[in-house]
């Protein structure tokens, strides 16, 4: 018989090891959380939603007569009025309430229920609250998580996986301890080395890597909301990143979670405090900070110090304060006045609630790193720019030729601007347009106040490169000006270009990237005047000229962005807006006019160089001025040469940066104002409904300490992490956990309170707590422990009835097998395609992303530019983090806004997309085809060589088969179109774009990709 | 006839004529129009392989409303000049308001040390259609489809912010951190579209920097799973992030390939039996699907030029509010739950007369049109239309309240939305406020009392929907009180 009972209670839904009907109840982990579900709601801690004083969170009210009967009579259910009310059948008398929108009880914890009170309904304090047991252990030689875990799964009929195979063994360690597989290298040593402490040694090995810092920093970072920018309104950026590398060091030097703790808290309030320790209270600065223009900064303060106190209750105590902000907590015994008692801590930091540059206290920083990257940053834009001198000479080559051609071409003069004649014009609100034979656009008929030109005409050039808007003065016009309005003066608010393709219902959009004009009103901000601003569509700016000026024409000269090329069908769209706010100030006459003339030509106002070579006599020479200009506008021309060039620019914009990084910086820390603020509780969590004073204090519930009245931020660390302290410890054994198994001992790593899940193993997660605790909280004894364990090493394979039995494995009779968090995915592919650059801290770089993400969404204000070079390579953690548009290749990462620390995990098709065309795996795919075909010879060495390098292991003889298949398909399509093989290939860094063969490169590329899109390449198994 | 009538006729005359153009037999002009328009609007079926569930016990009650499109006016518009018509202000002008209706109101860092001297509306206001609803002058084509919404008033918030107030607009906690409106609605109700995502965002393109960034979290998922959060569709080449493959990678060989990723997947199924490898498997066909409908969602080159006219020419710009519009119509043909635009820059504390108008100007035909259009093909009735920004404006001026540059500070107390379709009473206005356009006068709508009518409309009773998160059991109304606005159902 496999245990009726493990079969009981699948039927009746409850998944918990320890809910098992023949044991007497356990009162902590039965009754208790039932209570909470099912009765605080009305009947708790909370003093302001209590239906009546009946509550059940403390003994003595719970076991009282209230209304004349007893509520609970111990040992005898039939005669409890509780029993009688969640088994009533009357709708007016069961409990809970209809209207509570709780569960009601089901049969099976209504036995319980009976069970608990016939039992003498003994009563006792939620586990959590308790100190951690030792738990009784043999001196058997095994280790202690297998004898707990093996007990619990006897009691289940179960028993533990077999250990997995070597191969998936050293790639799960590698990921958990470093965040990356194991080289190909350190596999073969690991299946060679056959002495018994081989695994143990390749876990000493991770542990003391520099990568095993960074990964642990990936986890503490998004518990500590770290981001590089502020995340409110204009998101402006901050340079906290020097804490980012203490963080980093901290773990690879093994600091001891304690000291960790007290550093981060209160670095700044210790004896001598040193400038790394006073750098280590940023931590709870990585908030949000809202600089919105008219918020008030004291209520963003509140927030900020609101934000701590969470942090600190999900990070360490795994407690949801956040609910004690408004009212008491309705579950767990944290009273409104605890929770104000710990914001006191961070209420008198020397803050005033305000963001962006002035979000003071601040320390001033120079980061060790910085100038090495630096270094490094100016290095590739020398290479760069030698690189672009070298194709400047190849391309100039071409120059002597291409001037003589132009020189014959102009020796009969030269007219850059061709004359738009519409096809069709119209205007929005009724003024009539009329064209003339010069070109000239004329207005009559109605004189509305604002009113829209659309004008649409053919451009007949082979391109067009910018536009020319020239405004004349008439007669016929108000004081002989420029428009029909009262003041005979213009207002051109906005002017778009588009193109229309005959047939075709859509119009694109034309970037225009410059204007300028011969006259405009010196205007500020927001002010009519500056011809710049007839390209914002903002109708609150926009050109005119000076009302005192001479009445004579002016013009204005737009440059596109990139050449335009049209189509035989398509036609150019002028839209000239007259919105302002004054009005009145329509164009009375105008002209347009396109050129193809590229460069600095349509960005002044001077004569175009092909102007004044046509006006240069046959036979004279051309200056050095004007050879020079002729020479930029060739060049501009030469795909080549612009290649080059927008690399080098991207290359020495990095390093201006980098540059800049090296010098001090402002990271935001914790200092105490001179004079304490005064904390209230604050009503409904509102910040300026001010309620009873009050001192700091720390939950009684969780350790009752008592405090000298000059208590500081210092004792609120101290009593985190105290011996005696039930929750720290657990909680932080229960988050390393879940990042070796992906999921805690207790699932809700966020709430150890009444409402949150109790755990499956409750001894291991005790002598885990205990372990960290007496090991001096060292963080690298506690992962050790846990992957030397057999649970730990068990393979994830499953069987059908054991998935059936325990879909989510929380008894842990397998191996734990979930997909890596997707900044593991990044870095691996890096790593195994050896490009992953190995040093440690340093400004932030930025990873690939689709163009136009920061753009989009602060509509052009900020510009994301791929890092250049090995910056490029560098390890997620080190990723540029903007809080309003987090890195998009990371998804189901923590948000990083408020503290996060429940693990998301989903499967979705956006994330099949991003595997699949993210730049960063693809550059990763080329690197590692490139190898193996570098190194291998044959098609099927080469397909092992790339799955060895991406799965860990070799392809079995029914893989090799399709791989194989895939790969000469793929390789016959290539060849057939060898032209796609080298457009696909052009992408990413430059120096990483040659191929001695483009075919046979971008199909080794197709199958390197398909292998990194392999559930098992992104799995932890 | 009725504005409406007009409108619609002028809309069917158009369509009658492409389409007669399109098919060019004339004999088909004696058949129904309305039949055969809505057959040539119909498009193919969804056709995924398995659109999500929603949750079993949804819905709690037979929906009047199976879509909605949230048209998310970011910023604050002015509902002194748009909808809120006092006349009675006129007396006012330039004169302080009385402390008896400011009653200690907030005001931002921005005004708070000006006086709050009463700037009258810009806009002339009236009244249009059978219900007589009073709609300023600068929303013309908004004014002439009054009969079918439904204008609530009395809408009140406590923020006057825009991140906190924006957040609680659509997430209804002033903190981020929430799941929005979206996600709720597509965790609980699932998609009836497996090529698509369930809830997707479209951001008009502005070209000017907007003060108010719009926060992914805006549509986030929260606390829910992350595949509820909503997607946005880019005006970029890839209108979904990595949607497009990378030039040189021809169509047959990414097929090839996820072919050889699907082989491959099966073999490590048979040997690790976790079902998950069978949901990636599936997920990655899914992707591919959506590598082709995406697109062709976007591409209105299928469109009618009745349905440009209609919008008006903005909607020929991909990327404009006005495209978006149509954009939104196709997704709800196409059964996609919850179909959000954002309108940024409706923050005119200037220069209300340029730029309130300017934003106007942006959005009003293309609002009329969608709610035009979705009736036209029978869709209204299952659809729910929202307007509305994150809070309103205040009556007093911000700078000269007589000058033209003067504009208008946030205003939590009151602001209006309207509504249309999907179970709303058409030709309706809720709630009033007072002759200030200050304080609620009666009816008063709270954002959460918005939110519980929308899960209403939708089928879900908003106490019994709830999550559990941290040990509590959310849901997006949150704890206070909130109502379901029954007057102004159908």
């Amino acid at each position: 018989m496999k245990s009726s009972l493990a079969v009981g209670c699948i039927v009746l839904g409850l998944s918990h090891s320890f809910l098992l009907g023949a044991e007497p109840v356990n009162f902590s982990r039965e009754i208790l959380p039932l209570l909470s579900d099912r009765c605080f709601q009305c009947h708790g801690p909370d003093e302001t939603h209590r239906a009546t004083e009946l509550r059940f969170d403390e003994r003595d009210s719970a076991l009282a007569e209230h209304s004349g009967g007893a509520v609970i009579v111990p040992g005898d259910a039939a005669r409890s009025e509780l029993f009688a009310r969640i088994t009533s059948s009357d709708p007016d008398s069961v409990m809970p309430p209809r209207e509570a929108h709780r569960k009601p009880f089901t049969p099976r914890e209504i036995e319980r229920i009976r069970t608990w009170i016939d039992e003498g309904a003994t009563w006792g304090k939620h586990w959590a609250f308790e100190p951690p047991n030792r738990p009784d252990l043999l001196e058997n030689g095994v280790h202690p998580i297998d004898q707990l875990v093996d007990q619990r799964l006897r009691e289940k009929g179960l028993q533990r996986s077999q250990k997995a195979d070597r191969e998936t063994l050293i790639r799960r360690v590698s990921f958990d301890l470093t965040g990356l597989p194991p080289t190909v290298a350190e596999i073969d040593a690991f299946l060679a080395d056959q002495s018994p402490d081989a695994y143990e040694r390749v876990v000493d090995r991770l542990l003391q890597s520099p990568r095993y810092g960074e990964r642990m920093a990936m986890w503490w970072l998004d518990l500590a909301r770290y981001s590089d920018t502020d995340g409110f309104q204009g998101d402006a950026t901050r340079t906290n990143w020097p804490w980012r590398d203490w963080v980093i060091e901290s773990f690879n030097t093994g600091m001891p979670f304690d000291q960790f703790t007290i550093e981060q808290f209160a670095g700044d309030l210790l004896p001598n405090a040193s400038p790394n320790q006073i750098l280590a209270t940023c931590f709870h600065r990585n908030h949000m900070t809202n600089g919105e223009g008219g918020r008030d900064p004291e209520e963003s303060r509140i927030d900020y110090v609101i934000d701590r106190v969470n942090t600190t209750g999900i990070v360490w105590l795994g407690l949801t304060l956040g609910c004690s902000q408004c009212h008491d907590h309705k579950f767990d015994p944290i009273s409104q006045r605890d929770y104000y008692s710990l914001f006191a801590f961070f209420d008198s930091l020397d803050e005033d609630g305000k963001a962006g540059s002035a979000a003071k206290p601040y320390l001033k920083f120079r980061s060790p790193y910085a100038e090495r990257d630096a270094n490094q940053a100016a290095e590739l834009e020398k290479q760069r720019a030698n690189r672009l001198a070298e194709t400047r000479v190849t391309v100039l080559q071409g120059f002597d030729g291409w001037l003589a051609d132009l020189r014959s071409r102009t020796s009969s003069g030269f007219e850059p601007w061709t004359i738009l004649h519409a096809n069709a014009m119209r205007t929005v609100e009724g003024t009539v347009l009329e064209q003339h034979d010069d070109g000239t656009f004329v207005a009559s008929g109605p004189n509305p106040r604002q009113d829209d030109y659309v004008i649409a005409g053919a451009a007949s050039l082979p391109r067009v490169t910018g536009l020319r808007l020239e405004v004349f003065p008439h007669e016929s016009h108000s004081k002989g000006r420029y428009s029909r309005g009262e003041t005979g003066e213009f207002i051109l608010t906005d002017l778009k270009l588009q193109v229309r393709r005959a047939g075709a219902p859509g119009l694109k959009d034309i970037a225009i990237v410059s204007a300028i004009a011969d006259a405009e009103l010196d205007a500020k901000a927001r002010q009519y005047g500056k011809v710049q601003d007839t390209l914002d569509d903002d109708p609150r700016n926009g050109w005119t000229t000076d009302p005192e000026g001479e009445a004579v024409p002016h013009k204005a000269i737009y440059a596109l962005a990139e050449p335009l090329v049209l189509g035989d069908d398509e036609e150019l769209v002028v839209t000239l807006l007259h919105r302002s706010t004054v009005g009145d100030a329509n164009l009375g006459r105008f002209r347009l006019a396109v050129t193809d003339q590229p460069g600095e030509a349509v960005r002044s106002l001077e004569p175009m160089p092909l102007e004044r070579l046509a006006a240069l006599p046959a036979e004279a020479a051309i200056d050095d001025e004007l050879r020079k200009e002729l020479e930029a506008q060739f060049l501009i021309d030469q795909p080549a040469w612009r290649e080059a060039l927008s690399e080098w620019e991207a290359a020495d914009r990095q390093a201006k940066a980098m540059k800049s990084a090296s010098g001090e910086m402002n990271v935001m820390v914790m200092a105490e104002r001179a004079e304490p603020r005064t904390t209230y509780i604050l009503q409904r969590g509102v910040w300026d409904q001010k309620g009873e004073e009050v001192s700091r204090g720390l939950p009684a519930a969780v350790l009752p300490v008592s405090l000298s009245s000059e208590s500081s931020r210092l004792d609120l660390a101290r009593w985190l992490v105290a011996d005696e302290n039930p929750l720290t410890a657990r909680v932080i054994v229960n988050q390393f956990w879940q990042l070796l198994f992906g999921a805690g001992l207790v699932r809700t790593p966020d709430d150890f309170g009444l409402q949150g899940l109790p755990p499956a193993h409750p001894e291991v997660l005790d002598w885990l707590a205990l372990e960290f605790r007496d090991s001096g909280w060292d963080v690298r004894h506690v992962l050790r422990a846990i992957v030397l364990s057999e649970t730990y090493q068990q393979s994830s394979e499953v069987s059908p009835e054991l998935l059936e039995r325990d879909p989510s494995n929380e008894w842990l009779a397998r191996g734990a097998r979930y997909r890596l968090p997707s900044w593991m995915l990044r870095d691996a592919a890096l790593h195994a395609a050896g490009l992953l650059e190995p040093n440690v801290g340093g400004p932030p770089v930025m990873p690939y992303q689709p163009e136009g993400v920061w753009e989009e969404m602060f509509m052009g204000r900020f510009k994301y530019e791929p890092s250049q070079g090995t910056a490029q390579h560098r390890r997620t953690v080190y990723a540029f983090w903007r809080r309003a548009a987090a890195p998009t290749f990371l998804f189901d990462n923590a948000q990083r806004r408020v503290c996060e620390s429940v693990p998301r995990l989903t499967n979705t098709p956006l994330h099949a997309l991003t595997l699949l065309n993210d730049v960063s795996l693809l550059e990763a795919a080329r690197e590692i085809a490139r190898q193996a075909i570098a190194e291998q010879q044959s098609a099927e060495q080469r397909l092992v060589a790339m799955s060895r390098a991406i799965l860990g292991r070799p392809p079995r003889a029914e893989e090799q088969a399709i791989l194989l298949a895939k790969l000469e398909r793929t390789l016959a399509a290539y060849r057939n179109d060898p032209k796609q093989a080298e457009v696909f290939l052009e992408f990413g860094q430059p120096e990483l774009q040659t191929a001695e063969n483009p075919t046979e490169l971008a199909a080794y590329l197709v199958i390197a990709s398909l292998l990194f899109n392999l559930d098992e390449a992104m799995t932890h198994e | 006839m009725s504005d409406f009538d007009a409108a619609l006729e002028g809309w069917t005359r158009l369509a009658r004529r492409q389409f007669l153009g399109r098919v060019g037999v004339d004999a088909l002009g004696a058949v129904a129009l309305p039949s055969l328009l809505s057959r040539m609007a119909s498009t193919a079926p969804a056709t995924g392989d398995r659109p999500s569930p929603g949750l079993p016990e949804l819905p709690h009650r037979p929906p009047r409303a199976k879509n909605v499109i949230f048209l998310t006016q970011s910023g604050g518009p002015s509902q002194i000049e748009l909808y809120d018509d006092k006349p009675g202000l006129m007396e006012w002008a330039g004169k302080e308001l009385p402390e008896s209706v400011r009653q200690g109101q907030r005001l931002t860092t921005m005004t708070a040390n000006q006086k709050q001297l009463v700037m009258p509306s810009r806009a002339k206001f009236g009244r249009y259609g059978k219900s007589g609803a009073t709609v300023g002058e600068w929303l013309p084509h908004i004014a002439k489809v009054a009969d079918e919404l439904c204008f609530v008033k009395s809408m009140v918030t406590e923020e006057i912010n825009h991140a906190p107030a924006m957040t609680k607009f659509l997430t209804g906690h002033q903190l981020a951190g929430r799941p929005s409106l979206g996600a709720w609605c597509s965790y609980g109700l699932g998609s009836e579209n497996g090529n698509l995502p369930d809830y997707l965002v479209m951001i008009s393109k502005m070209k000017r920097p907007s003060d108010q960034p719009l926060y992914d979290h805006y549509w986030g998922s929260g606390f829910l799973p992350s595949r509820y959060q909503g997607v946005k569709l880019r005006n970029a080449n890839d209108p979904v992030l990595y949607l497009r493959d990378p030039e040189g990678l021809p169509r047959e060989i990414r097929r090839e390939m996820l072919d050889g990723v699907a082989e491959l997947n099966r073999l490590h199924l048979d040997r690790m039996k976790d079902p998950e490898i069978e949901t990636r498997i599936r997920q990655y066909e899914m992707a591919w699907r959506m590598q082709t409908s995406v697109p062709e969602l976007a591409d209105l080159s299928d469109e009618p030029e009745a349905t440009f006219e209609l919008y008006g020419p903005d909607s020929r710009r991909p990327g404009t509010y006005a495209a978006n519009c149509i954009l939104a119509r196709r997704l709800v043909e196409r059964g996609v739950r919850f179909v959000q635009l954002f309108h940024p820059d409706w923050d005119h504390h200037s220069r209300l007369g340029s730029w309130c108008v300017a934003r106007c100007r942006d959005t009003d035909q293309a609002s009329a049109a969608l709610v035009l259009d979705l009736k036209q093909r029978g869709l209204l009735n299952d659809t729910l239309v929202v307007w509305g920004g994150e809070f309103g404006r205040g009556v007093a001026g911000q700078g000269e309240w007589d000058s033209p540059d003067g504009g208008r500070d946030h205003h939590p107390r009151c602001f209006t939305v309207w509504l249309a379709g999907g179970g709303v009473k058409s030709g309706l206005t809720y709630g009033a406020t007072d002759d200030f356009s200050y304080n609620v006068a009666e009816n008063p709508v709270h954002v959460r009392d918005l939110h519980a009518t929308i899960l209403h409309l939708l089928g879900i009773n908003h106490e019994a929907f709830t999550y559990r998160s941290q040990g509590l059991d959310f849901r997006l109304t949150g704890v206070e009180q909130a109502r379901v606005v029954h007057d102004i159902l159908a």
